[in-house]
């Protein structure tokens, strides 16, 4: 399962799921440090997370995975779609998006 | 004997070899036997259990002194932990019924690749750490101990292919005294790393690991390249003053580093760098222009031709970091000796007098025109001025002025904002353009002397080969003569004129270049410091006068002879 969402070839259209979409504000976007910390942020949560890169209309990437995420390149200014599916994913989804919002702190 | 490289970071040392293979594991397709997955899966575990702690154990040593070196390992710690490596792992074994190892390298391989074609190149050089991690893993299951440059015999010369992350991080400093790698360039993170910790290295030598045995005495020249193998007593007496005088100079010039360079009667000259990317960090209070904005990396580090979205974002970074000072960026340099994985350009049985460069443009004319137009739209941002290099005749100058003018009208057209006066040059490389100097500065509105092509083509000789290396002699009077040529008329044209070729960094050339009247000196970074300095020591009447004696003598030797006598002060 896991696998399948995270190569985007699965079908995650679950009603259940949790999504919600944000823009990156910080300079280096999702790359280097911010990445690193998202991830981070990412594997605290027992939820199953993806980031999709809305601009460039790729597919949803497992959240937890720092190389998948890097691969995406996502950059400033970049709208992106967050989605946690599992126990604990109102809240992932939430602080996910809100570090994205406050800049990462940059 | 003697091997030649490319200096990557400047001093000398004498040492003994140590020689470093970084091992490569040969990893076969190959499963393991129905019903033993499970057997298999926990080896593996294990393996991923012990490569974090060794990676633990490295981060906390490092962690006090050096906290950037730990974090390359804090790194390496979280693509141990990228939970898509591993389950896809896990899949592999479990599943795919792979051999560990055959599994750490079919997952890592597919994400260096992954990695490797992001157009990025700050996340596309991450692969450096992946194949840094799988070669952990691999060595793990192999269950051999970790072998590092963190113990090295007192002056170690390290000899390598090329080292890893890993390895330049956990180096004995206190007993490094160069490296010499098989591969890489001035860009390389060795490169990077030995400028960074100041240790003298000399990349791209051939064949190195065969040649040199371990322990060998070796003088490293990370000045001139030059590696003497097992030198004789004079040669190791002379490499260690050579050492010592480096020393001295360095401190004695850094302090010129960040000042204004003027020569000592008072005349201002401008000190322009050279870069090779859009990332260069040079202080800006230590240089005035960006004499020579390459842009090949833009095609070699890419897999594709650079789309004009990418190039203008390039342009825009450098502009942006130079804030304000003037960009002369050069177009495409390439065919030849240096080719594109994903364009097919015909084999030359002479490539230096082939189809390269602005030829090759004129050529592929969407490619040049892709280009032009990426300059074009920089222009809006800052002061950009465009360089043709390999020009041979004003044909080829007007010739690449009219695809200038075609892409403005069409951005004209497009309404897209750019420079109207945008600068167009030339680079002076080829002879035949130097010795009519004074038609093609009617043609431009600057030009820049590329002496490293110009001297090989003037002497017909390739610098790169040893076995000519002695006829390429960019002092000789036959090259001041037209150096001199070039400049007046040049100035007597009131158009700007500087030399971004080797010679504008060499130290001992400063004088002549001086004397013969060029005010802009464009170099790499690592050069500015002793050339500021040299010019603080140089009187501009004196070194004109050297450099009339210099062009009427009859051979390079005396014109070195010469100069070495009469330092003018």
């Amino acid at each position: 399962m896991l696998q399948a969402y995270a190569r985007g070839t699965g079908k995650v259209e679950d009603s259940d799921m949790i999504r919600k979409q944000t823009k990156i504000i910080n300079k280096t976007g999702l790359h280097a440090r911010p990445a690193s910390d998202f991830v981070l942020l990412a594997k605290t949560f027992e939820s199953k997370i993806t980031i999709r890169n809305m601009e460039e209309n790729s597919e949803a990437v497992n959240a937890k995975s720092i190389m998948r995420l890097l691969a995406e390149g996502i950059g400033q200014g970049a709208a992106v779609e967050i989605t946690a599916e599992g126990v604990d994913e109102a809240k992932a989804v939430k602080d996910l998006a809100a570090l994205i919002e406050r800049g990462f702190g940059e | 004997m003697i091997l030649k490289g490319n200096p990557v970071s400047p001093g000398v040392a004498l040492g003994e070899a140590f020689l470093y293979q970084v091992p490569v594991y040969e990893v076969l397709e190959s499963y393991v036997e129905k019903g033993s997955e499970r057997k298999y899966m926990d080896s593996l575990e294990l393996a991923l259990y012990k490569a974090n702690s060794e990676l633990e154990d490295l981060m906390a040593a490092l962690m006090e002194s050096e906290p950037d070196k730990a974090k390359i390992f804090a790194a390496h710690r979280e693509i141990l932990g990228d939970e898509e490596i591993l389950e896809m792992l896990k899949e592999a074994v479990e599943e795919e019924g792979k051999h560990p190892d055959f599994a750490v390298k079919s997952v890592f391989d597919k994400f260096i690749e992954l990695i490797g074609n992001v157009k990025d190149p700050l996340i596309a050089a991450r692969t450096a750490d992946l194949k840094d991690v799988c070669n952990r893993l691999l060595r793990i299951l192999k269950g051999e101990k970790e072998k590092n440059l963190s113990s090295l015999p007192e002056n170690s010369i390290v000899v390598a292919k090329d080292l890893l992350p890993s390895d330049t991080a956990t180096i004995d400093r206190a007993h490094v005294a160069g490296i010499i790698t098989e591969a890489g360039g001035a860009a390389s993170h060795t490169a990077i790393i030995a400028r960074g910790y100041r240790i003298p290295a000399v990349a791209g030598v051939d064949k190195v690991l065969e040649i040199i045995e371990d322990g060998t005495t070796l003088v490293l020249d990370a000045l001139t390249g030059e590696i003497t193998v097992s030198p004789d007593e004079k040669k190791k007496k002379a490499a260690v003053l050579k050492a010592e005088d480096f020393k001295n100079q360095k401190a004695e010039a850094e302090k010129f580093e960040s000042k204004p360079a003027v020569t000592a009667d008072g005349i201002k000259v401008e000190i322009g760098i050279n870069i090779g990317t859009d990332k260069f960090c040079v202080p800006f209070e230590n240089y005035d222009f960006v004499g020579l904005f390459r842009t090949e990396f833009l095609y070699m580090e890419s897999n594709h031709l650079p789309t004009e979205e990418e190039q203008l974002e390039s342009y825009k970074r450098v502009l942006e970091q130079a804030k304000g000072k003037p960009v002369t960026l050069r177009t495409l340099d390439i065919g030849g000796d240096k080719t594109l994985s994903y364009m097919q350009l015909p084999k030359e049985g002479n490539p230096f007098l082939g189809n390269r460069a602005l030829r090759l443009c004129f050529k592929h004319t969407d490619l040049f025109e892709t280009q032009l137009r990426a300059a074009l739209r920089a222009s809006a941002f800052g002061p950009l001025q465009i360089m043709f290099p390999m020009v041979g005749s004003i044909e080829d100058i007007r010739r690449a002025k009219a695809a200038v003018l075609a892409v403005k009208e069409q951005l004209r057209r497009e309404k897209q904002s750019f420079n109207e006066n945008t600068g167009v040059g030339v680079m002076i490389e080829i002879p035949a353009a130097a010795v009519i100097a004074d038609l093609v500065a009617e043609e431009v509105d600057f030009a820049s002397v590329g002496t490293n092509d110009l001297a090989q083509y003037l002497c017909a000789a390739d610098r790169m080969n040893p076995e000519t290396a002695v006829y390429y002699q960019s002092m000789s009077p036959a090259m001041l003569r037209v150096l001199g040529t070039i400049f007046e008329a040049f100035h007597r044209k009131g158009k700007p004129v500087s030399v971004c070729g080797e010679l504008a960094g060499d130290p001992e050339a400063a004088v002549l270049l001086a004397g013969l009247g060029l005010r802009k000196f464009s170099m790499s970074e690592s050069g500015i410091a002793q050339i500021k300095a040299v010019l603080a020591g140089i009187n501009t009447e004196k070194a004109r006068e050297t450099a009339l004696i210099c062009k009427q003598l009859c051979t390079e030797k005396e014109v070195k002879e010469y100069l070495a006598e009469n330092t003018p002060c």
